[in-house]
Protein backbone atom coordinates (compact mmCIF):
# COMPACT_ATOMS: atom_id res chain seq x y z
CA UNK A 1 0.00 0.00 0.00
CA UNK A 2 1.47 3.22 -0.81
CA UNK A 3 2.05 6.36 1.34
CA UNK A 4 -0.21 8.99 1.79
CA UNK A 5 1.99 11.13 4.65
CA UNK A 6 5.74 10.51 4.67
CA UNK A 7 7.52 12.26 6.90
CA UNK A 8 11.50 12.15 7.43
CA UNK A 9 13.51 13.19 9.73
CA UNK A 10 11.51 16.27 10.07
CA UNK A 11 13.03 19.44 12.54
CA UNK A 12 9.92 22.37 12.94
CA UNK A 13 11.63 25.51 15.07
CA UNK A 14 10.41 28.83 15.98
CA UNK A 15 11.62 32.06 16.94
CA UNK A 16 10.44 33.54 20.43
CA UNK A 17 9.60 36.72 20.77
CA UNK A 18 12.87 37.13 22.31
CA UNK A 19 14.82 35.63 19.16
CA UNK A 20 15.43 32.37 21.51
CA UNK A 21 15.22 29.36 18.80
CA UNK A 22 12.57 27.03 19.91
CA UNK A 23 12.54 23.04 18.29
CA UNK A 24 8.71 22.17 18.17
CA UNK A 25 9.86 19.13 15.83
CA UNK A 26 12.89 16.99 16.50
CA UNK A 27 14.34 14.33 14.07
CA UNK A 28 10.16 13.16 13.06
CA UNK A 29 10.18 10.03 11.24
CA UNK A 30 6.82 8.54 10.44
CA UNK A 31 4.15 7.44 7.78
CA UNK A 32 0.51 7.29 6.73
CA UNK A 33 -0.38 4.50 4.40
CA UNK A 34 -3.32 5.40 2.27
CA UNK A 35 -6.61 4.19 3.53
CA UNK A 36 -5.80 4.16 7.09
CA UNK A 37 -7.10 5.98 10.28
CA UNK A 38 -4.40 7.13 12.42
CA UNK A 39 -4.25 8.92 15.69
CA UNK A 40 -1.11 11.24 16.71
CA UNK A 41 -1.14 11.17 20.08
CA UNK A 42 1.39 13.42 22.70
CA UNK A 43 1.01 15.56 25.42
CA UNK A 44 0.65 19.20 25.32
CA UNK A 45 3.25 20.86 23.84
CA UNK A 46 4.59 17.73 22.42
CA UNK A 47 4.58 18.91 18.87
CA UNK A 48 1.94 17.52 17.33
CA UNK A 49 0.50 20.63 16.15
CA UNK A 50 3.39 22.03 14.75
CA UNK A 51 4.10 19.00 12.48
CA UNK A 52 0.17 18.79 11.25
CA UNK A 53 1.22 22.85 10.16
CA UNK A 54 4.57 21.85 8.67
CA UNK A 55 2.31 19.43 6.29
CA UNK A 56 -0.29 22.02 5.83
CA UNK A 57 3.22 24.69 5.02
CA UNK A 58 1.93 27.07 7.37
CA UNK A 59 5.33 26.88 9.19
CA UNK A 60 8.32 25.66 7.30
CA UNK A 61 10.46 22.98 8.60
CA UNK A 62 13.78 23.50 9.49
CA UNK A 63 15.34 20.39 7.75
CA UNK A 64 13.93 17.31 6.71
CA UNK A 65 11.13 16.09 4.17
CA UNK A 66 7.46 15.44 4.33
CA UNK A 67 5.38 14.42 1.32
CA UNK A 68 1.77 14.00 0.67
CA UNK A 69 0.68 11.56 -1.82
CA UNK A 70 4.14 11.90 -3.42
CA UNK A 71 3.68 15.73 -3.46
CA UNK A 72 6.05 17.99 -1.39
CA UNK A 73 3.78 18.96 1.85
CA UNK A 74 2.32 22.58 1.64
CA UNK A 75 2.72 23.10 -1.98
CA UNK A 76 -1.12 23.82 -3.54
CA UNK A 77 -0.65 20.74 -5.52
CA UNK A 78 -0.52 18.94 -2.07
CA UNK A 79 -3.18 21.01 -0.18
CA UNK A 80 -5.75 20.75 -3.17
CA UNK A 81 -5.85 16.75 -1.79
CA UNK A 82 -6.50 17.59 1.60
CA UNK A 83 -9.08 18.42 4.00
CA UNK A 84 -7.96 19.87 7.15
CA UNK A 85 -9.42 21.29 9.93
CA UNK A 86 -7.80 23.35 12.60
CA UNK A 87 -7.47 22.78 16.12
CA UNK A 88 -9.89 25.99 16.83
CA UNK A 89 -12.50 26.59 14.80
CA UNK A 90 -12.62 30.14 14.05
CA UNK A 91 -15.08 30.98 11.04
CA UNK A 92 -16.00 34.38 9.61
CA UNK A 93 -18.34 35.98 12.25
CA UNK A 94 -20.09 38.07 9.57
CA UNK A 95 -20.65 34.70 7.27
CA UNK A 96 -23.26 32.53 7.14
CA UNK A 97 -22.00 28.48 6.95
CA UNK A 98 -23.50 28.23 3.01
CA UNK A 99 -21.14 31.52 2.11
CA UNK A 100 -18.59 30.03 4.25
CA UNK A 101 -18.37 27.08 2.81
CA UNK A 102 -19.01 28.43 -0.99
CA UNK A 103 -15.82 30.61 -0.33
CA UNK A 104 -13.87 27.60 0.81
CA UNK A 105 -15.34 26.09 -2.42
CA UNK A 106 -14.14 28.41 -5.04
CA UNK A 107 -10.75 28.28 -3.45
CA UNK A 108 -10.86 24.57 -3.66
CA UNK A 109 -11.66 25.28 -7.59
CA UNK A 110 -15.66 23.89 -7.42
CA UNK A 111 -18.28 26.18 -8.72
CA UNK A 112 -21.51 26.59 -9.88
CA UNK A 113 -24.22 24.20 -9.04
CA UNK A 114 -22.05 21.26 -8.28
CA UNK A 115 -20.36 22.84 -5.54
CA UNK A 116 -23.73 23.97 -4.12
CA UNK A 117 -25.00 20.91 -3.98
CA UNK A 118 -22.44 19.62 -2.14
CA UNK A 119 -22.59 22.24 0.22
CA UNK A 120 -25.97 21.29 0.32
CA UNK A 121 -25.29 17.69 1.17
CA UNK A 122 -22.38 18.32 3.92
CA UNK A 123 -24.46 20.95 5.88
CA UNK A 124 -27.45 18.03 6.44
CA UNK A 125 -24.51 15.43 6.91
CA UNK A 126 -23.10 17.63 9.99
CA UNK A 127 -26.33 18.28 11.14
CA UNK A 128 -26.58 22.04 10.56
CA UNK A 129 -28.71 22.68 7.30
CA UNK A 130 -31.52 24.21 9.48
CA UNK A 131 -29.32 27.24 10.27
CA UNK A 132 -27.24 27.54 6.56
CA UNK A 133 -28.82 30.84 6.39
CA UNK A 134 -27.61 32.16 10.07
CA UNK A 135 -24.35 34.00 10.70
CA UNK A 136 -22.20 31.99 12.15
CA UNK A 137 -21.44 34.96 15.02
CA UNK A 138 -24.67 33.36 16.30
CA UNK A 139 -23.68 29.91 16.19
CA UNK A 140 -22.20 27.46 19.59
CA UNK A 141 -18.87 26.83 19.83
CA UNK A 142 -20.61 23.25 18.79
CA UNK A 143 -22.64 24.35 15.66
CA UNK A 144 -18.82 26.06 14.42
CA UNK A 145 -17.22 23.00 14.55
CA UNK A 146 -19.86 21.38 12.56
CA UNK A 147 -18.89 24.16 9.79
CA UNK A 148 -15.20 23.22 10.39
CA UNK A 149 -15.92 19.61 9.65
CA UNK A 150 -18.11 20.21 6.83
CA UNK A 151 -15.03 22.90 4.99
CA UNK A 152 -12.58 19.80 6.02
CA UNK A 153 -14.84 17.43 3.82
CA UNK A 154 -15.46 19.77 1.02
CA UNK A 155 -14.19 18.70 -2.59
CA UNK A 156 -13.99 14.88 -0.98
CA UNK A 157 -10.49 15.16 -0.05
CA UNK A 158 -8.38 11.84 -0.38
CA UNK A 159 -6.52 12.95 3.39
CA UNK A 160 -8.42 14.44 5.98
CA UNK A 161 -5.92 16.48 8.99
CA UNK A 162 -7.86 16.85 11.17
CA UNK A 163 -6.67 18.53 14.83
CA UNK A 164 -8.68 17.70 18.02
CA UNK A 165 -10.97 17.06 15.91
CA UNK A 166 -13.63 16.34 18.34
CA UNK A 167 -12.98 19.69 20.29
CA UNK A 168 -16.10 21.58 21.39
CA UNK A 169 -19.36 18.56 20.50
CA UNK A 170 -20.85 16.87 22.92
CA UNK A 171 -21.39 13.05 22.78
CA UNK A 172 -24.23 12.92 20.43
CA UNK A 173 -21.99 15.15 17.90
CA UNK A 174 -18.89 12.83 18.54
CA UNK A 175 -20.78 10.43 17.48
CA UNK A 176 -21.86 11.67 14.82
CA UNK A 177 -18.85 12.70 13.57
CA UNK A 178 -17.58 8.84 14.43
CA UNK A 179 -19.72 7.75 11.84
CA UNK A 180 -18.73 10.34 9.37
CA UNK A 181 -15.30 9.51 9.69
CA UNK A 182 -15.57 5.75 8.86
CA UNK A 183 -18.09 6.18 6.13
CA UNK A 184 -15.46 8.36 5.05
CA UNK A 185 -12.56 5.81 5.54
CA UNK A 186 -14.69 2.66 3.77
CA UNK A 187 -14.94 5.27 1.03
CA UNK A 188 -10.98 5.33 0.92
CA UNK A 189 -10.15 8.56 2.80
CA UNK A 190 -7.21 8.39 4.69
CA UNK A 191 -7.55 10.25 8.00
CA UNK A 192 -4.51 11.57 10.65
CA UNK A 193 -5.82 13.14 13.32
CA UNK A 194 -4.17 14.59 16.81
CA UNK A 195 -6.46 14.53 19.74
CA UNK A 196 -6.50 14.24 23.71
CA UNK A 197 -9.50 12.38 23.38
CA UNK A 198 -8.31 8.73 23.87
CA UNK A 199 -11.59 7.30 23.96
CA UNK A 200 -11.82 8.78 20.47
CA UNK A 201 -8.73 7.23 18.74
CA UNK A 202 -10.12 3.45 20.42
CA UNK A 203 -12.92 3.96 18.80
CA UNK A 204 -11.29 5.41 15.47
CA UNK A 205 -7.56 4.60 15.13
CA UNK A 206 -5.96 1.49 12.84
CA UNK A 207 -3.06 2.73 14.19
CA UNK A 208 -1.02 5.73 16.78
CA UNK A 209 1.99 7.47 16.69
CA UNK A 210 2.82 8.90 19.86
CA UNK A 211 5.22 11.48 20.80
CA UNK A 212 6.89 13.34 23.41
CA UNK A 213 9.33 17.01 23.37
CA UNK A 214 9.02 16.65 19.74
CA UNK A 215 10.32 13.55 19.43
CA UNK A 216 8.96 10.02 18.05
CA UNK A 217 7.95 7.50 20.82
CA UNK A 218 6.61 4.59 19.24
CA UNK A 219 4.13 3.68 17.04
CA UNK A 220 1.35 0.90 17.67
CA UNK A 221 -1.19 -1.13 15.97
CA UNK A 222 -4.59 -0.67 17.71
CA UNK A 223 -5.57 -3.49 17.65
CA UNK A 224 -2.89 -5.83 19.15
CA UNK A 225 -2.09 -2.73 21.44
CA UNK A 226 -5.58 -3.40 22.85
CA UNK A 227 -4.42 -6.75 23.40
CA UNK A 228 -1.62 -6.10 25.08
CA UNK A 229 -3.85 -3.98 27.82
CA UNK A 230 -6.16 -6.95 27.62
CA UNK A 231 -6.30 -8.27 31.68
CA UNK A 232 -8.36 -11.34 32.47
CA UNK A 233 -9.34 -11.93 35.87
CA UNK A 234 -10.51 -15.09 37.38
CA UNK A 235 -12.50 -15.42 41.43
CA UNK A 236 -11.96 -18.90 42.75
CA UNK A 237 -12.55 -20.43 46.67
CA UNK A 238 -8.98 -22.44 47.12
CA UNK A 239 -5.07 -21.65 48.74
CA UNK A 240 -3.12 -18.99 46.62
CA UNK A 241 -0.68 -21.74 46.70
CA UNK A 242 -2.89 -23.62 44.08
CA UNK A 243 -1.79 -20.42 40.87
CA UNK A 244 1.47 -20.86 40.56
CA UNK A 245 1.31 -18.52 37.60
CA UNK A 246 -0.41 -15.45 39.10
CA UNK A 247 0.61 -11.88 38.33
CA UNK A 248 -1.32 -10.45 40.97
CA UNK A 249 -4.31 -11.59 43.19
CA UNK A 250 -6.29 -10.02 45.72
CA UNK A 251 -8.56 -11.75 49.06
CA UNK A 252 -12.06 -10.29 48.74
CA UNK A 253 -13.94 -9.82 51.78
CA UNK A 254 -15.69 -13.20 51.31
CA UNK A 255 -12.92 -15.12 51.65
CA UNK A 256 -12.87 -15.79 47.27
CA UNK A 257 -9.53 -14.73 45.70
CA UNK A 258 -9.23 -12.62 42.36
CA UNK A 259 -5.99 -13.33 40.21
CA UNK A 260 -5.59 -10.95 36.81
CA UNK A 261 -3.52 -12.55 34.29
CA UNK A 262 -2.31 -10.40 31.80
CA UNK A 263 -1.87 -12.72 28.65
CA UNK A 264 -4.59 -15.50 27.70
CA UNK A 265 -1.75 -18.05 28.06
CA UNK A 266 -1.67 -17.43 31.44
CA UNK A 267 -4.72 -17.86 32.42
CA UNK A 268 -5.96 -20.79 30.27
CA UNK A 269 -3.30 -22.69 32.93
CA UNK A 270 -4.19 -21.10 35.84
CA UNK A 271 -7.93 -22.64 35.27
CA UNK A 272 -6.32 -25.93 34.40
CA UNK A 273 -3.71 -26.40 37.69
CA UNK A 274 -7.06 -24.70 39.93
CA UNK A 275 -9.49 -27.58 38.64
CA UNK A 276 -6.09 -30.25 38.92
CA UNK A 277 -5.79 -29.06 42.67
CA UNK A 278 -9.65 -29.01 43.16
CA UNK A 279 -9.85 -25.45 43.01
CA UNK A 280 -13.53 -23.45 42.47
CA UNK A 281 -13.59 -21.37 39.98
CA UNK A 282 -16.77 -18.96 40.40
CA UNK A 283 -16.08 -16.35 37.51
CA UNK A 284 -13.80 -15.66 35.06
CA UNK A 285 -13.69 -11.84 33.25
CA UNK A 286 -11.83 -10.62 30.29
CA UNK A 287 -11.64 -6.72 30.60
CA UNK A 288 -10.05 -4.31 28.56
CA UNK A 289 -7.12 -1.88 29.86
CA UNK A 290 -6.94 1.79 29.40
CA UNK A 291 -5.51 3.50 26.97
CA UNK A 292 -5.01 6.26 29.40
CA UNK A 293 -3.06 4.25 31.81
CA UNK A 294 -0.56 3.06 28.53
CA UNK A 295 -0.53 6.90 27.42
CA UNK A 296 0.34 7.70 30.71
CA UNK A 297 3.31 4.75 31.09
CA UNK A 298 4.37 5.55 27.84
CA UNK A 299 5.03 9.62 28.04
CA UNK A 300 6.07 9.24 31.72
CA UNK A 301 8.93 6.17 30.61
CA UNK A 302 9.66 9.18 27.42
CA UNK A 303 10.28 11.71 29.97
CA UNK B 1 -3.72 34.12 -11.92
CA UNK B 2 -6.41 32.76 -10.13
CA UNK B 3 -9.27 34.72 -10.78
CA UNK B 4 -11.53 32.91 -9.47
CA UNK B 5 -9.64 32.50 -5.66
CA UNK B 6 -9.13 36.70 -6.25
CA UNK B 7 -13.11 36.41 -6.68
CA UNK B 8 -13.91 34.23 -3.63
CA UNK B 9 -11.40 36.38 -1.07
CA UNK B 10 -12.94 39.57 -2.35
CA UNK B 11 -16.41 39.04 -1.94
CA UNK B 12 -15.84 37.56 1.30
CA UNK B 13 -13.85 41.45 2.57
CA UNK B 14 -16.94 42.99 0.76
CA UNK B 15 -19.91 40.80 2.47
CA UNK B 16 -17.93 41.69 6.14
CA UNK B 17 -17.43 44.87 5.63
CA UNK B 18 -20.86 45.40 4.33
CA UNK B 19 -22.67 43.21 7.77
CA UNK B 20 -20.41 44.75 9.88
CA UNK B 21 -21.70 48.22 9.03
CA UNK B 22 -18.47 49.69 8.39
CA UNK B 23 -20.67 51.45 5.52
CA UNK B 24 -22.32 53.08 7.97
CA UNK B 25 -20.23 54.89 8.95
CA UNK B 26 -19.76 56.62 5.33
CA UNK B 27 -23.62 57.31 5.63
CA UNK B 28 -23.71 58.84 8.42
CA UNK B 29 -20.49 60.84 7.39
CA UNK B 30 -22.55 61.95 4.02
CA UNK B 31 -25.93 62.68 6.04
CA UNK B 32 -23.42 64.96 7.93
CA UNK B 33 -22.42 66.55 5.07
CA UNK B 34 -26.27 67.22 3.47
CA UNK B 35 -27.13 68.88 6.80
CA UNK B 36 -23.77 70.97 6.80
CA UNK B 37 -24.59 72.19 3.44
CA UNK B 38 -28.33 72.94 3.99
CA UNK B 39 -27.17 75.34 6.72
CA UNK B 40 -24.97 76.93 4.52
CA UNK B 41 -27.90 77.17 2.17
CA UNK B 42 -29.99 78.65 4.77
CA UNK B 43 -27.66 81.60 5.30
CA UNK B 44 -27.49 81.61 0.79
CA UNK B 45 -25.45 79.85 -1.44
CA UNK B 46 -24.35 82.59 -3.47
CA UNK B 47 -20.60 83.13 -3.75
CA UNK B 48 -19.66 80.57 -1.70
CA UNK B 49 -19.97 77.73 -4.40
CA UNK B 50 -16.01 77.61 -5.06
CA UNK B 51 -15.98 77.04 -1.11
CA UNK B 52 -18.37 74.44 -1.05
CA UNK B 53 -17.14 72.76 -4.19
CA UNK B 54 -13.38 72.68 -2.60
CA UNK B 55 -14.57 71.61 0.83
CA UNK B 56 -16.52 69.00 -0.47
CA UNK B 57 -13.51 67.28 -2.65
CA UNK B 58 -11.31 67.82 0.53
CA UNK B 59 -13.40 66.09 2.97
CA UNK B 60 -14.13 63.24 0.25
CA UNK B 61 -10.67 62.79 -0.37
CA UNK B 62 -9.64 62.75 3.66
CA UNK B 63 -12.23 60.71 4.44
CA UNK B 64 -12.13 58.11 1.48
CA UNK B 65 -8.21 57.82 2.76
CA UNK B 66 -9.03 56.90 6.00
CA UNK B 67 -11.76 54.25 5.01
CA UNK B 68 -9.04 52.84 2.55
CA UNK B 69 -6.49 52.86 5.68
CA UNK B 70 -8.80 51.50 8.20
CA UNK B 71 -9.99 48.81 5.71
CA UNK B 72 -6.71 47.71 4.52
CA UNK B 73 -5.11 47.71 7.94
CA UNK B 74 -6.57 45.03 9.79
CA UNK B 75 -6.91 42.39 6.54
CA UNK B 76 -4.17 40.03 7.08
CA UNK B 77 -3.42 40.52 11.21
CA UNK B 78 -7.62 39.78 11.47
CA UNK B 79 -7.10 36.59 9.40
CA UNK B 80 -3.90 35.61 12.10
CA UNK B 81 -5.45 37.17 15.32
CA UNK B 82 -9.29 35.54 14.40
CA UNK B 83 -7.64 32.01 13.18
CA UNK B 84 -9.73 32.47 10.21
CA UNK B 85 -6.29 32.13 8.57
CA UNK B 86 -5.91 28.57 8.66
CA UNK B 87 -8.88 26.94 6.35
CA UNK B 88 -8.28 29.50 4.06
CA UNK B 89 -4.49 28.48 3.88
CA UNK B 90 -5.25 25.08 3.42
CA UNK B 91 -6.83 25.45 0.26
CA UNK B 92 -4.73 24.98 -2.83
CA UNK B 93 -3.70 28.55 -3.27
CA UNK B 94 -0.86 30.57 -2.85
CA UNK B 95 0.30 32.90 -0.17
CA UNK B 96 0.13 35.91 -2.96
CA UNK B 97 -3.38 34.90 -4.17
CA UNK B 98 -4.55 35.13 -0.78
CA UNK B 99 -2.68 38.68 -0.68
CA UNK B 100 -4.05 39.75 -4.27
CA UNK B 101 -7.45 38.69 -2.99
CA UNK B 102 -8.16 40.79 0.09
CA UNK B 103 -6.03 43.82 -1.78
CA UNK B 104 -9.37 43.55 -3.93
CA UNK B 105 -11.74 43.47 -1.31
CA UNK B 106 -10.16 46.05 0.09
CA UNK B 107 -9.93 48.29 -2.89
CA UNK B 108 -13.81 47.95 -3.83
CA UNK B 109 -14.46 47.99 -0.34
CA UNK B 110 -13.14 51.88 -0.21
CA UNK B 111 -14.53 52.27 -3.80
CA UNK B 112 -17.90 51.62 -2.40
CA UNK B 113 -17.85 54.42 0.31
CA UNK B 114 -15.89 56.74 -1.57
CA UNK B 115 -18.62 56.34 -4.36
CA UNK B 116 -21.62 56.84 -1.58
CA UNK B 117 -19.83 59.99 0.06
CA UNK B 118 -19.23 60.93 -3.56
CA UNK B 119 -23.09 60.51 -4.35
CA UNK B 120 -24.19 62.21 -1.28
CA UNK B 121 -21.60 65.41 -1.65
CA UNK B 122 -22.98 65.44 -4.94
CA UNK B 123 -26.67 65.71 -4.30
CA UNK B 124 -26.28 68.13 -1.48
CA UNK B 125 -24.27 70.74 -3.62
CA UNK B 126 -26.55 69.90 -6.44
CA UNK B 127 -29.75 71.46 -4.34
CA UNK B 128 -27.80 74.78 -4.03
CA UNK B 129 -27.39 74.84 -7.85
CA UNK B 130 -24.02 74.62 -8.11
CA UNK B 131 -22.72 73.35 -11.35
CA UNK B 132 -20.35 70.45 -11.95
CA UNK B 133 -17.81 70.33 -14.76
CA UNK B 134 -16.63 66.94 -16.80
CA UNK B 135 -13.82 66.85 -14.68
CA UNK B 136 -15.62 65.84 -11.89
CA UNK B 137 -15.25 62.78 -13.03
CA UNK B 138 -12.01 62.08 -14.30
CA UNK B 139 -11.83 63.70 -10.43
CA UNK B 140 -13.41 60.71 -9.39
CA UNK B 141 -11.52 58.15 -11.58
CA UNK B 142 -8.01 59.85 -10.52
CA UNK B 143 -9.05 59.66 -6.74
CA UNK B 144 -10.29 55.87 -7.51
CA UNK B 145 -6.64 54.98 -8.90
CA UNK B 146 -5.64 56.55 -5.93
CA UNK B 147 -7.13 54.88 -3.34
CA UNK B 148 -5.93 51.38 -4.88
CA UNK B 149 -2.31 52.74 -4.04
CA UNK B 150 -3.23 54.04 -0.18
CA UNK B 151 -4.85 50.28 0.43
CA UNK B 152 -2.11 48.88 -1.11
CA UNK B 153 0.69 50.10 0.44
CA UNK B 154 -1.55 50.32 4.20
CA UNK B 155 -1.78 46.28 3.23
CA UNK B 156 2.17 46.31 3.31
CA UNK B 157 2.44 48.11 6.47
CA UNK B 158 0.18 45.87 7.83
CA UNK B 159 2.32 42.60 7.36
CA UNK B 160 5.46 44.22 9.02
CA UNK B 161 3.90 46.10 11.84
CA UNK B 162 1.16 45.42 14.41
CA UNK B 163 -2.72 46.91 13.05
CA UNK B 164 -2.52 49.97 15.08
CA UNK B 165 1.21 50.86 14.15
CA UNK B 166 0.76 50.34 10.38
CA UNK B 167 -2.47 52.59 10.38
CA UNK B 168 -0.76 55.36 11.98
CA UNK B 169 2.42 55.08 9.43
CA UNK B 170 -0.41 54.65 7.03
CA UNK B 171 -2.29 57.96 8.17
CA UNK B 172 1.25 59.77 8.40
CA UNK B 173 2.59 58.18 4.74
CA UNK B 174 -0.59 59.37 2.85
CA UNK B 175 -1.27 62.49 4.46
CA UNK B 176 2.58 63.51 4.83
CA UNK B 177 3.72 62.40 1.52
CA UNK B 178 2.38 65.50 -0.76
CA UNK B 179 4.34 67.86 1.84
CA UNK B 180 7.77 65.64 2.14
CA UNK B 181 7.48 65.71 -1.99
CA UNK B 182 7.33 69.21 -2.27
CA UNK B 183 10.31 69.84 0.28
CA UNK B 184 12.15 67.32 -1.44
CA UNK B 185 12.00 68.91 -4.95
CA UNK B 186 13.02 72.55 -3.04
CA UNK B 187 15.52 70.87 -1.57
CA UNK B 188 17.05 69.51 -4.28
CA UNK B 189 16.71 72.67 -6.29
CA UNK B 190 18.68 74.52 -3.62
CA UNK B 191 21.29 72.09 -3.28
CA UNK B 192 21.93 69.74 -6.45
CA UNK B 193 24.40 67.51 -4.80
CA UNK B 194 20.97 66.03 -3.30
CA UNK B 195 19.74 65.31 -5.30
CA UNK B 196 19.82 61.63 -6.26
CA UNK B 197 19.18 61.23 -2.40
CA UNK B 198 15.71 62.96 -3.31
CA UNK B 199 15.02 61.40 -5.93
CA UNK B 200 14.86 57.88 -4.73
CA UNK B 201 12.66 59.08 -1.33
CA UNK B 202 10.56 60.61 -4.06
CA UNK B 203 10.50 57.04 -5.64
CA UNK B 204 9.94 55.09 -2.83
CA UNK B 205 7.02 57.44 -1.60
CA UNK B 206 3.91 56.86 -2.95
CA UNK B 207 3.01 60.19 -5.25
CA UNK B 208 -0.46 60.66 -3.75
CA UNK B 209 -0.83 64.05 -4.58
CA UNK B 210 -0.57 63.25 -8.23
CA UNK B 211 -4.19 61.67 -7.97
CA UNK B 212 -5.94 64.77 -6.21
CA UNK B 213 -7.43 66.48 -9.66
CA UNK B 214 -9.91 68.49 -7.17
CA UNK B 215 -7.97 71.64 -7.40
CA UNK B 216 -8.69 71.69 -11.23
CA UNK B 217 -12.07 70.54 -10.38
CA UNK B 218 -13.20 72.93 -8.01
CA UNK B 219 -12.39 76.13 -10.28
CA UNK B 220 -14.84 76.63 -13.15
CA UNK B 221 -13.11 76.96 -16.50
CA UNK B 222 -10.25 73.51 -16.43
CA UNK B 223 -10.34 71.51 -19.36
CA UNK B 224 -9.61 68.27 -19.44
CA UNK B 225 -6.93 66.68 -18.17
CA UNK B 226 -5.32 64.95 -21.26
CA UNK B 227 -6.25 61.07 -21.32
CA UNK B 228 -2.49 59.87 -21.68
CA UNK B 229 -1.96 61.76 -18.10
CA UNK B 230 -5.09 59.04 -16.83
CA UNK B 231 -2.82 56.69 -18.51
CA UNK B 232 -0.06 57.53 -16.54
CA UNK B 233 -2.09 57.92 -13.31
CA UNK B 234 -3.74 54.46 -14.00
CA UNK B 235 0.02 52.56 -14.95
CA UNK B 236 1.35 54.08 -11.74
CA UNK B 237 -1.13 53.02 -9.76
CA UNK B 238 -1.00 49.76 -11.09
CA UNK B 239 2.65 49.17 -10.62
CA UNK B 240 3.35 50.93 -6.95
CA UNK B 241 0.18 48.64 -5.80
CA UNK B 242 2.26 45.46 -7.78
CA UNK B 243 5.40 46.98 -5.91
CA UNK B 244 3.56 46.82 -2.51
CA UNK B 245 1.57 43.34 -2.98
CA UNK B 246 5.38 42.49 -3.87
CA UNK B 247 6.73 44.22 -0.54
CA UNK B 248 3.68 42.49 1.36
CA UNK B 249 4.41 38.49 0.14
CA UNK B 250 8.08 38.98 0.53
CA UNK B 251 7.35 39.03 4.17
CA UNK B 252 3.85 37.18 4.48
CA UNK B 253 5.57 33.81 1.78
CA UNK B 254 7.36 32.60 4.95
CA UNK B 255 5.80 34.02 8.10
CA UNK B 256 4.85 30.75 10.21
CA UNK B 257 1.09 31.27 10.73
Amino acid sequence: MSSAIEVKDLYVQYKTKKGEKLDAVKGLTFDVKQGEIVGFLGPNGAGKSSTLKALMGFVEAKSGEATIFGETAGTPDARKRIGYLPEVAMYYPFLTPMETLTMYGELQGMRGKLLRNEIEDLLEVVGIAHAKNKLNRSMSKGMLQRVGIAQSLLGNPELLVLDEVTSGLDPVGRKELRNILKKRQEQGTTLFFSSHELAEVDMLCDRILLIHKGKFVEERDMHELKATLRNFYVTYRGDASMLGLTDAWNENPDGTKTARFEAKDGLVSAITRLQEKGGQILDVVSQEGSLEDYFIDTVEAAA
Amino acid sequence: MNFPAYRALARCVVLESLRRKDLWVVAILGFVILLASSTLGFFGFKGLEIFAKDMAVTVLGMFSTIIAILTSCRLVPDEVKNRTLYPLLARPITRLDLLVGKLIGAVVVTWISFLMLAALTALALTIFHVKFELIMVQYLLAKMLGLVVVCGFSMAFSVYMTPSASATVAFLVAFGAPMVTRGLVLAAAGNPSLTPICKIINTVLPQTSLFDLGGRAVYLGWGLVPVWVMGFLFAYGLCYSGAMLFVSWLKFRRQAV
